[in-house]
């Protein structure tokens, strides 16, 4: 099977291009040829120009030949071996007779003179002529199955680097419709609640609701997003969780106006604060605060997430016994990697007197993520 | 008992203050002669109200600090005092998911919040009617523990058997063979491991060291006890039908609670 008739275009493009470049090698092996004839066989009848007028037209209707009636049997497809072989020898002997009769042509000598050394040397021409064939024949197979390893490389290359393309996009998308089905409809809970009671409350809240969704479910498009917006988001999330915790919650976002317009990728602070919400505070009885800022440091990026809930080995499998465990952080630590290599970092420690203070370095000149 | 006399009590617990404060207002509305008392906003808070107040029927969240709904129902269970008609719990949660089916069947009813006027009428008329059959009561704290019997041992996978404790004292780590231990007891975030010889105290859960101990050596008697066998000496009853545990070595005695107590029944 041929795997590349479902790709016709380029693989015609590639043999126009390859002719010039074929029959060039073609000729290097016709003048070797006419060395051959001239200072090995020493066909002492004629000079080197006139072998070279022989092995040229020889050489060329041989190649024009075999590969015509190629085309003709087999298409584009791989030939095959031995019926192709048969070819060569056959389309080299058909090749020298006609060639010698155009070569004696274009040289304007005399059909008899030169017959007699048709016939002294006749069979060592043609076995010249199918030898050189056959070499030229195994030289343009391996060359035509290491340029469809080649394509075929390049091919599966392309697909692997769709399907990594695929896989990180379905797991961006993935992290990013981590929107809890809990966090969501105890929200709508609240709110449809909070309608009868207090409306003008519950139209704020919903603003809140719809910039946190907006900003949480389309991130999957935006690579990059600024600190304002990063913010904006968590203020509308730390927001909808004080309405619902009432005085269990209280919190403090911290942005100085310079780092404001910094670009930084999107699902990296806010898993944090996520995680200090739900493993941290809203599992604890009294309740505590959280505190998000931004600090620039030379020319590091410091973002600081702190708060003063349950605590590191308190929580359980949330913020995970492990320090620095859990799924949401995994992905963090998987981000930063993707994004920085190495040189970001992600701490996670206590707070004291209890709490999680998660704590992310980057450097300050971002690299755009291409 | 005429029911007219003495008002129908409830008690609300719900940790978030908006949802608890509309379930008020929609039960004041859709039930008028309920007396209902403060709010309990988290999960310690619900037990001891519950004991204190003694409700008739208990809306429990799930999904509250400190402890569960289940965990609630399940402490009020094994503390509840037998004279008490045991409270009609309703479990109401925000999001319906595979947990329910546990609640499901320990309650006399569950609602999805926020909970409308409609459907929170059926479970109104549904508590009514329940309130109004005497038999039904009566039966209620014996129905909960059977079901929380089926529920709540949900082993989880067992791990490599633990044979040796190491327990901090001072600045040495004792070393105490497991098969030595009477008992543990749940303490605060600790757990107390209790010997012929005296106590230490591990930084470890009952929850956490349940899986890795012999199932048939050790029993759960208690939410905060697991006894070893090799230890018990006799189950006995005192005059309020209360059962305890005698154990060789020790001078106290264990209660066993109501969730437990089929395990010690005669032969």
């Amino acid at each position: 099977m041929n795997p590349f008739r479902s790709e016709p275009l380029p693989r015609a493009r590639l043999l126009l291009r390859r002719i010039p470049y074929d029959l060039a090698i073609v000729s290097a092996v016709n003048l070797a040829c006419a060395v051959v004839v001239t200072y090995v066989m020493r066909d002492g009848g004629s000079s080197f120009w006139e072998n070279l007028v022989f092995s040229m037209c020889i050489g060329t209707l041989a190649m024009a030949l075999i590969n015509g009636a190629r085309i003709l049997l087999w298409g584009e497809g791989v030939p095959p071996k031995l019926p192709f072989f048969a070819l060569v020898a056959a389309g080299s002997v058909l090749a020298y007779v006609l060639g010698h009769e155009l070569a004696m042509r274009l040289l304007g000598l005399p059909p008899r003179e030169f017959a007699h050394g048709l016939e002294e040397n006749a069979v060592g021409f043609i076995s010249l002529t199918v030898l050189a064939g056959l070499m030229l024949t195994i030289f343009f197979w391996s060359r035509a199955e290491v340029a469809e390893l080649k394509i075929a490389a390049a091919t599966e290359k392309a697909r692997a680097a769709a399907v990594e393309r695929q896989a990180m996009q379905a797991q961006l998308q993935l992290l990013q419709a981590q929107i809890e089905p809990h966090m969501l409809f105890n929200t709508l809970a609240t709110l449809q609640s909070l309608i009868g009671i207090d409306a003008p409350r519950a139209q704020h809240m919903l603003e809140q609701l719809i910039h946190y969704l907006r900003a949480t479910l389309s991130s999957s498009r935006a690579e990059t997003t600024t600190l304002a917006q990063e913010f904006a988001l968590m203020d509308a999330y730390l927001g909808l969780m004080s309405v619902r915790m009432g005085a269990r919650l209280n919190y403090a976002l911290e942005l100085p106006a310079e780092l404001r317009e910094l670009a930084l990728p999107p699902m990296l602070l806010q898993p944090l604060v996520e995680n200090a919400i739900k493993h941290g505070l809203e599992p604890k009885i009294d309740g505590g605060g959280i505190r998000v800022e931004a600090r620039r440091d030379g020319d590091r990026l410091r973002l600081t997430v702190a708060d003063t809930g349950l605590g590191l080995d308190a929580a359980g499998a949330g913020h995970a016994a492990v320090p620095g465990g859990g799924v949401g952080l995994a992905n963090v630590r998987e981000r930063l990697q993707a994004l920085y290599g190495g040189a970001a970092q992600f701490t996670l420690s206590a707070n004291p007197p209890g709490g999680v203070l998660a704590r992310l370095d980057l450097p300050l000149s971002l690299p755009l993520p291409s | 008992m005429n029911p007219a006399a003495a008002p129908i009590r409830a008690l609300i617990a719900e940790d978030e203050p908006v949802l608890g404060h509309a379930l008020l207002q929609a039960l004041q509305r859709l039930w008028p002669e309920l007396a209902i008392g403060a709010v309990a906003e988290n999960g310690v808070a619900a037990v001891r109200e519950a004991l204190a107040q003694r409700p008739d029927v208990l809306f429990l969240d799930i999904k509250m600090p400190g402890k569960t709904g289940l965990e609630v129902a399940r402490e009020l269970a094994e503390d509840w005092p037998d004279a008490a008609p045991f409270p009609l719990i309703v479990f109401v949660t925000a999001y319906d998911d595979y947990a329910l089916q546990a609640f499901e069947q320990a309650a006399v009813d569950y609602v999805m919040k926020p909970v409308t006027d409609a459907r929170l009428a059926q479970t109104v008329a549904r508590l009514r009617a329940r309130l109004a059959t005497q038999g039904e009561r009566d039966g209620e704290l014996e129905r909960i523990v059977q079901q929380l019997r089926t529920i709540l041992p949900a082993p989880a996978a067992p791990q490599p058997r633990l044979t040796l404790i190491r327990a901090g004292i001072g600045n040495q780590i004792r070393l105490i063979p497991v098969a030595d231990v009477v008992y543990f007891e749940a303490a605060d975030k600790y757990l107390n491991v209790v010997t012929a010889d005296g106590d230490a105290l591990i930084r470890t859960s009952l929850k956490e060291l349940l899986p890795q101990l012999d199932p048939d050596q050790f029993w759960q008697i208690h939410r905060g006890t697991v006894v070893n066998l090799r230890f018990v000496q006799a189950a006995q009853r005192d005059e309020t039908g209360k059962l305890s545990l005698r154990l060789a070595g020790r001078p106290e005695q264990l209660p066993v609670s109501r969730l437990f107590a089929h395990l010690f029944r005669q032969m």
